[in-house]
């Protein structure tokens, strides 16, 4: 009777651990969506921010996000790429390990000390101030291990027999990275690619010393003292200020898209992660 | 082009133990020991800086993990597979919301919350930008992190371990407890300690509701008081500040080192904690 009740009371207690978990992604989505709802209209995403945020829209906060995601994403892919097949194909069993370890320590790199680094050797040895290039470099080097991670763990599950055969077809090294590999791989890279550009979208720290400002910059047409604005440091200056309502519905709208774009990238990506990583279990 | 990946990581590691060296040199011990940071009289004690990143992270640590783990025996241990994943995917989208964004719901509820909360208990706070806010809005962001990462630790224990032990007529509980829990321990602490790490490095939602009041004591009431961390001091407007004056900027990478080191040691040790199960297995 006892071990009855107990069996009961864990699994309940369980049961209400994980809802509680997924009730607050659901909340909070829902009071993000709400709140932003009324702010939202055509005219918030393609005019012009005004009185410092209080009216207009955020048309220059999603270019220039779309610009830093963008330059991340062309110079995370390519390194990514060029990783993920060394780490399959080429790399001995230490050095290997040692890059992975590499990775692992990027990717626990706090994301303000990519911006401190960043400060020091964009704005301040480089002397390019504020620039659209130099938050969309760190942002790489943060994603990267993402996308290297997804890329090898798709290229693991790819069966041992399906490489020897085309071994055994006489093919080179070269020609079987590029005939079994990519092709076969190419999910996990794209996995990783949807996962990077969600975490990128969203972080705030390694932009604002080195890229990002609140008002004043359009689209840059150079690459020192360019900078850009971007949908969470404007969130991010806004929530300081918070106590004037005028500001509150252009936050919430700035958030409500920040959240939509980030979430909707992710719901994509992460059921490709779960089942990539199932495949290579199984193995 | 994985050697321009580790060149550019040696080269930042170098910039901050080099760069960090005259602040640590002129402060010797001082740095980590005394809560005096004037950086006008160029006295860079970092103590309370080091108290309150500990706090909150610890703070959130507590409140996070028992909840982060019964979640994930639920995931790992009571469900289909397929209730499993659609769990999985929504805990890991909670972890993948952007900071700002939790710091902006911590502005705008949280805060409100916490006020009312120290009015009924009677708590002198002067305002609800405490350590303990923050330590509660990081137990938020860090709870789906750990939850997931301990879904995988228990995925790591093989099946036959589970059979045996309901063969040999224990429940279900019995099996998570006395089996499963403690084969998945190591990778569990791993998840933990990962979540440490997240905690202790998150800047943006922290910066938003913790005060950033310099020097306040190192006690336990101080929960109840503004604060400041190793991260809202680097996210501040003293980084810019700093830019001319060697000295300051010093002071400044040198707690963006110490914060560093306790991450990429959680890290690692997460690592090879998480390792050992795979290994076992």
């Amino acid at each position: 009777m006892r071990r009855r009740l107990f069996d009961l009371v864990f699994t309940v207690v369980a049961a209400l651990a994980a809802i509680g978990a997924v009730t607050l992604f659901l909340a909070i989505l829902a009071v993000v969506v709400y709140r932003g709802f009324d702010a939202l209209s055509w005219r918030f995403l393609v005019e012009d921010m005004r009185a410092a945020g209080a009216e207009g829209g955020i048309v220059y906060q999603i270019a220039g996000t779309f610009i830093l995601v963008l330059t991340a994403t062309l110079t995370a892919v390519p390194l990514a790429a060029g990783a993920g097949i060394w780490l399959a194909m080429y790399a001995k069993e230490g050095a290997r390990r040692s890059f992975e370890s590499v990775l692992h320590a990027v990717n626990g790199i706090p994301s303000i000390v990519f911006g401190l680094i960043g400060f020091a050797f964009f704005f301040d040895l480089l002397q390019w101030k504020k620039s659209w290039l130099a938050g969309g470099l760190l942002l790489a080097l943060m994603i990267l291990p993402t996308l290297v991670v997804a890329f090898v763990e798709k290229l693991r599950s790819i069966p041992r027999e399906t490489i020897d055969a085309a071994f055994g077809l006489g093919l080179r090294r070269g020609d079987v990275v590029r005939t079994v590999l990519l092709p076969q791989g190419a999910a996990g890279l794209v996995t990783g690619t949807l996962l990077g550009i969600a975490r990128a979208a969203g972080e705030t720290a390694p932009i604002m010393f080195t890229a990002a400002i609140f008002s004043g910059a359009t689209v840059p047409r150079a690459v020192a003292d360019s900078p850009v604005l971007a949908l969470p440091y404007h969130i991010f200056v806004l929530a300081q200020d918070s106590f004037d309502p005028a500001m509150r519905s252009g936050m919430w709208g700035t958030a409500a898209v920040l959240v939509v774009l980030v979430t909707c990238v992710s719901a994509l990506a992460i059921p490709l992660r779960l089942k990539i990583a199932q495949e290579a279990a199984r193995d | 082009m994985t050697g321009v990946v580790c060149l550019a990581v040696a080269g930042a590691l170098l910039y901050l133990a080099a760069g960090s060296a005259s602040a640590l040199r002129a402060e010797g011990w001082a740095f980590f020991t005394t809560s005096r940071w004037f950086y006008r009289d160029h006295e860079f004690g970092a103590a309370s800086m080091l108290f309150g990143s500990a706090a909150v992270a610890v703070l959130a640590l507590i409140l996070a993990v028992p909840v982060a783990i019964a979640a994930a025996v639920f995931m790992s241990e009571m469900c289909s597979r397929r209730l499993r994943v659609a769990m999985k995917v929504a805990v890991e989208l909670l972890a993948g919301i952007p900071s700002v964004v939790y710091g902006l719901l911590g502005v705008l509820f949280l805060r409100d919350w916490m006020s009312r909360a120290f009015e009924r208990f009677e708590v002198d706070a002067l305002s609800a930008d405490t350590l303990l806010t923050a330590g509660v809005l990081l137990a938020i962001m860090v709870l789906p992190t750990i939850a997931t990462l301990a879904d995988d630790a228990l995925q790591g224990v093989p099946k036959a371990a589970r059979e045996a032990s309901r063969g040999l007529g224990l429940t279900r509980a019995e099996t998570i407890s006395a089996v499963v829990v403690p084969r998945a321990a190591p990778a569990l602490i791993g998840a933990v300690l990962l979540g440490f790490g997240r905690a202790v490095g998150e800047t943006i939602a922290v910066f938003l509701v913790v005060g950033r009041a310099d020097n306040r004591a190192l006690s336990l009431p101080a929960l109840f008081d503004a604060g400041q961390t190793l991260t809202s001091k680097l996210g501040g407007s003293e980084t810019n500040i700093a830019v001319g004056d060697p000295l300051h900027t010093s002071a400044m990478i040198s707690l963006g080192m110490v914060l560093l080191l306790v991450v990429l040691a959680a890290t690692f040790a997460a690592d090879a904690l998480r390792r050992r199960i795979a290994e076992v297995r």
